[in-house]
């Protein structure tokens, strides 16, 4: 791709990023839409969400008992699972299933409405497509996927202990005690922030993305893939960044 | 009156259009003919402002809108209605909500008043049944007819713009959606006309049986712009092309 194409589509999604937020607060607002959304978003996801997390916190646990027994450490199983999990993995792993469930959806759905003249017909309605389609999307992505990972957290949690009392022969008592100890206000906020980032990404990337797409199927296919894949790198990187800014922001030394 | 003045449009590399200019009055009936891929489509979106040419002036009723924004093009946009390939209807609504999208939009009418007036939009185009259906459970010719009566549903137009409106339908469908789209342009049975059409096809079949101009689109240049006699009689290697469609159909076998 050239360096002006790629310019321009950068500077074009920047666009339809703040377009998207600004439309939270102009008129009109599309109720009824940002319901459907919310209910795509966040009750669908509901069961992948949990389903995911437990895996992960089970795995998760697994790993950190074998290593930490073999230096007489098993005991910190359960603060490290906390960390872990609230810190870092439960909104890493809940922006990724979100992007590969409801991105997925919202770039298909749009670059399947755009194939088929639907975004043009609202133009020629006078509806803008901005507020009416991605201003929802990211709405209810800035709202669901936060509830998700507080879902997918105490689930990745509870795999963890799982397999800390069932298979690492450990305290339950001692490890929801280890949990509770750090659940402190610098560890809960570097692990909420994240969630809210990430699904204003994911939806403005979707969109922005869908609203692009060009062709047929194929067209469709390549929009689709290019959604979730953008959607995940910038969900990786930006975590960096996010992690380095709020270990710095909260007064952790690396 | 829509005007282009040597209107260029090109998508990425390829040119489209190249510098073409016609004039075309708000109440004509005009077909666009010419072979996939030549601009036809391209021609009806530039003219509801949907793109924007590379090159040359659009002008609707000797107001320049080339450069005009969403804003601006609104109240242009108000003149046509456009009935897109497929109808575009949206999917997620029903029939009724389709039809009602425009009214529950821009109108202050009460649920009631919506309800009455969805359903003389449906029994005007022929499917008031179809009232409760989503548009997945609509067949090809319905779709159309769905699409013509939510264009007509919250504003007046004075010239519908049809892309491809019969592709894709049997004879039968077809010839229905042509007569519709006669019936909508006339005024009741006064055989006056009171708005005009633009119709895009490829069938020339369609095409004559409801224009009297006929524009013919070739490597994005127009090499015809005329009526129907002189359409018929044109001296052109793609019209005969075209043409012997007709004279297939009516058993005279291939002209070209």
């Amino acid at each position: 791709m050239k360096a002006k194409e790629l310019l321009r589509e950068l500077q074009d999604f920047y666009i339809l990023s703040l377009r998207g937020l600004a439309g939270i607060v102009r008129k009109p607002f599309y109720y009824k839409d940002t319901i459907e959304q919310m209910d795509y978003a966040g009750a669908g996801s509901f069961v992948i969400i949990i389903l995911v997390s437990f895996f992960v916190g089970m795995a998760l646990s697994l790993q950190l008992s074998a290593e930490l027994s073999r230096l007489g450490l098993k005991m910190y199983t359960g603060m490290i699972v906390g960390i872990s999990v609230v810190r870092e993995l439960g909104p890493v792993v809940a922006a990724i299933v979100f992007a590969g469930r409801v991105g997925a959806g919202m770039a298909s759905e749009l670059g399947s409405m755009v194939i088929g003249h639907q975004v043009d017909t609202f133009r020629v309605f006078g509806v803008d497509p901005v507020k009416k389609l991605v201003t929802p999307r990211i709405i209810s992505s800035i709202i669901m996927l936060p509830a998700l990972t507080i879902i997918g957290d105490a689930f990745a949690l509870l795999g963890g202990y799982y397999i800390t009392v069932f298979v690492s022969q450990q305290s339950g008592t001692f490890y929801w005690s280890s949990i509770s100890d750090i659940l402190i206000f610098e560890n809960v906020f570097a692990g909420s922030v994240k969630p809210f980032v990430f699904g204003y990404l994911i939806a403005c990337i979707c969109c922005y993305i869908g609203l692009s797409t060009k062709g047929g199927a194929i067209g469709l296919r390549q929009s689709t893939t290019r959604a979730v894949v953008a959607s995940i790198i910038a969900i990786i990187v930006t975590d960096f960044m996010l992690t380095r800014i709020l270990l710095y922001v909260l007064g952790f030394s690396v | 009156m829509i005007k282009f003045d040597n209107v260029s449009f090109s998508y990425s590399a390829r040119q489209i259009l190249k510098d073409v200019s016609f004039s075309v009055g708000l109440n004509e009936q005009v077909a666009i003919l010419g072979g996939s891929g030549e601009g036809k489509t391209t021609i009806l979106k530039l003219i509801m402002g949907l793109l924007r040419p590379d090159s040359g002036r659009i002008m609707i009723d000797d107001e320049d809108i080339t450069d005009k924004t969403e804003e601006e093009l609104r109240d242009v946009r108000l003149k046509f209605s456009i009935v897109f390939q497929e109808g575009a209807l949206f999917d997620s609504l029903s029939v009724k909500e389709n039809v009602a999208f425009c009214l529950r939009e821009y109108t202050a009418k009460s649920e009631d008043e919506i309800d009455i007036k969805v359903r003389e939009l449906l029994r005007t185009v022929g499917v008031e049944h179809a009232l409760e259906l989503m548009p997945d459970e609509l067949s090809g010719g319905m779709h159309r007819r769905v699409a013509i009566a939510r264009s007509l549903a919250a504003f007046e137009p004075r010239m519908f713009l049809y892309d491809e409106p019969t592709s894709g339908l049997d004879p039968v469908n077809a010839d229905n959606i042509c007569r519709l789209i006669l019936e909508l342009s006339k005024d009741g049975m006064a055989e006056e006309i009171k708005r005009g059409f633009m119709i895009v096809t490829h069938k020339v079949s369609d095409a004559m049986k409801v224009a009297e101009r006929f524009i013919f689109i070739k490597d994005g240049m127009i090499v015809f712009d005329g009526n129907r006699e002189g359409f018929l009689n044109a001296d052109i290697t793609d019209i005969r092309i075209f043409l012997s469609e007709l004279n297939f159909c009516l058993g005279g076998g291939a002209d070209v």
